[in-house]
């Protein structure tokens, strides 16, 4: 099968590249990047260095694809998607201009019109946890937030049983430095951001409404920038409406993710990483998820972990694209990461 | 099959001799093998341990 690129310039673009060219079932036809027209993919992605001979094209050049992965900044997709769409391929969107089903979110979080809005009801998001079968057939797939993905996943088991009360769930989500992009600005600069805790988004960051909209739950999201190039930690702090044992939390959890790929419970009594860390997921497409309860507080503290570049994005893509396609859903995602690291 | 008595994930391990020690695959704790068959397990017994912090 032959995949385009669309945006193959960025930290997701570079992952995308990394994973589908190692597929076992792709060939990257096309790549493309306004800045970079007529450079090796090698130059802003390094660590792909004779790899490959692909050169990246202009958009404007963009040819069709079996399948087209769009890794462009959140805006620039929404304008073209009746476009791509209509050529007939399969298109899997990473920016976040088709996850939102209700068109009236985007001018309060991406303050934009959505110019095409009868084209978000075509839209899967792209969650293979819970909309495994409708992926298989969808011809947009709406890859979800880094720190959406991680809380979700971690808060799908407590909705699913019912357990929450109406006040809501406050996530406190750290992140590190690759999930603000390759262009970051002075604020990205290592001399600025070494060694901060920084509360970058204490209230009102985008990804809150991929979350009430995929758990309906009303969410308070703060999100911190940590020393850590890659990674999100999602801790999630919901608040429980009786008396919850952590054997009902072990079985709904396990009920949720028993048999997913990508998705592993981590809650363990002894050994070096007993909750969900990012850290030794770095390269690979797993999600692990956590709970601890607190009876005191009547709270269920719901942790998610993961690579924000990998399940946080392109390593996601792949897994959907993987379904849609009918390839093995681990196919080019067997990285089980490193350690020490 | 019985559960663990941690997390309640299924466990069984035929080759096991009571009083040997295996983690759960699941939560990791650690289970002592208490009964053959029927297969039975208890909390194996932990040493005290400072994690820091």
């Amino acid at each position: 099968m032959n995949v385009a690129v669309v945006g193959g310039s960025g930290y997701v673009g570079g992952e995308l590249l990394r994973l589908l060219l190692r597929h076992p079932e792709v060939e990257v036809s096309q790549v493309t990047s306004d800045t970079f027209v007529g450079k090796s993919i090698a130059r802003p992605h390094p660590n792909l260095r004779k790899v490959s001979t692909l050169t990246f094209v202009s958009h404007a050049d963009l040819r069709p694809a079996d399948a087209t992965f769009v890794a462009t900044p959140h805006g620039e997709a929404m304008a073209r998607m009746p476009e791509l769409l209509a050529s007939g391929g399969i298109v899997i969107d990473l920016s976040a201009d088709h996850r939102l089903k209700d068109p009236s979110l985007y001018p309060k979080h991406y303050r934009t019109d959505h110019p095409h809005p009868e084209v978000l009801a075509k839209a899967v998001l792209g969650l293979p946890e819970v909309y495994r079968e409708r992926l298989k057939s969808s011809n947009l797939i709406a890859v979800p937030g880094c720190i959406a993905t991680a809380s979700i996943l971690a808060l799908h088991p407590l909705v699913s049983i019912g357990i929450l009360d109406d006040r809501g769930v406050v996530v406190d989500a750290k992140s590190g430095s690759s999930a603000s992009g390759r262009d970051s600005g002075p604020a990205g600069a290592h001399a600025e951001r070494s060694g901060v805790m920084r509360a970058y988004a204490p209230t009102g960051h985008r990804h809150t409404a991929e979350i009430e909209q995929e758990t309906g739950l009303k969410v308070a999201l703060s999100c911190h920038a940590v020393e850590a190039v890659r990674g999100v930690l999602a801790t999630c702090h919901a608040f429980v409406n009786r008396p919850v044992e952590e054997k009902e939390l072990w079985r709904a959890y396990r009920s949720a993710y028993g048999n997913e790929p990508f998705v592993r419970i981590v809650h363990e009594s002894d050994g070096l990483y007993r909750e969900p860390e990012p850290k030794i997921l770095a390269g690979t497409n797993y999600c692990d998820v956590g709970f601890a309860t607190d009876p005191h507080a009547h709270r269920i503290v719901a942790l998610g972990a993961l690579d924000n570049l990998m399940k946080g994005a392109a390593g996601n893509a792949v897994q959907c694209f993987n379904l849609r396609a009918g390839f093995p859903e681990t196919a080019g995602l067997d990285f089980l990461g490193l350690h020490p690291v | 099959m019985t559960q663990c008595p941690e997390c309640d994930a299924a466990v069984e391990n035929p080759t096991m001799i009571p009083g040997e020690v295996f983690p759960c695959p699941d939560c990791g704790t650690e289970l002592e093998v208490t009964g053959k068959n029927p297969f039975t397990v208890e909390l194996a017994p932990q040493e005290a341990e400072d994690w820091g912090e």
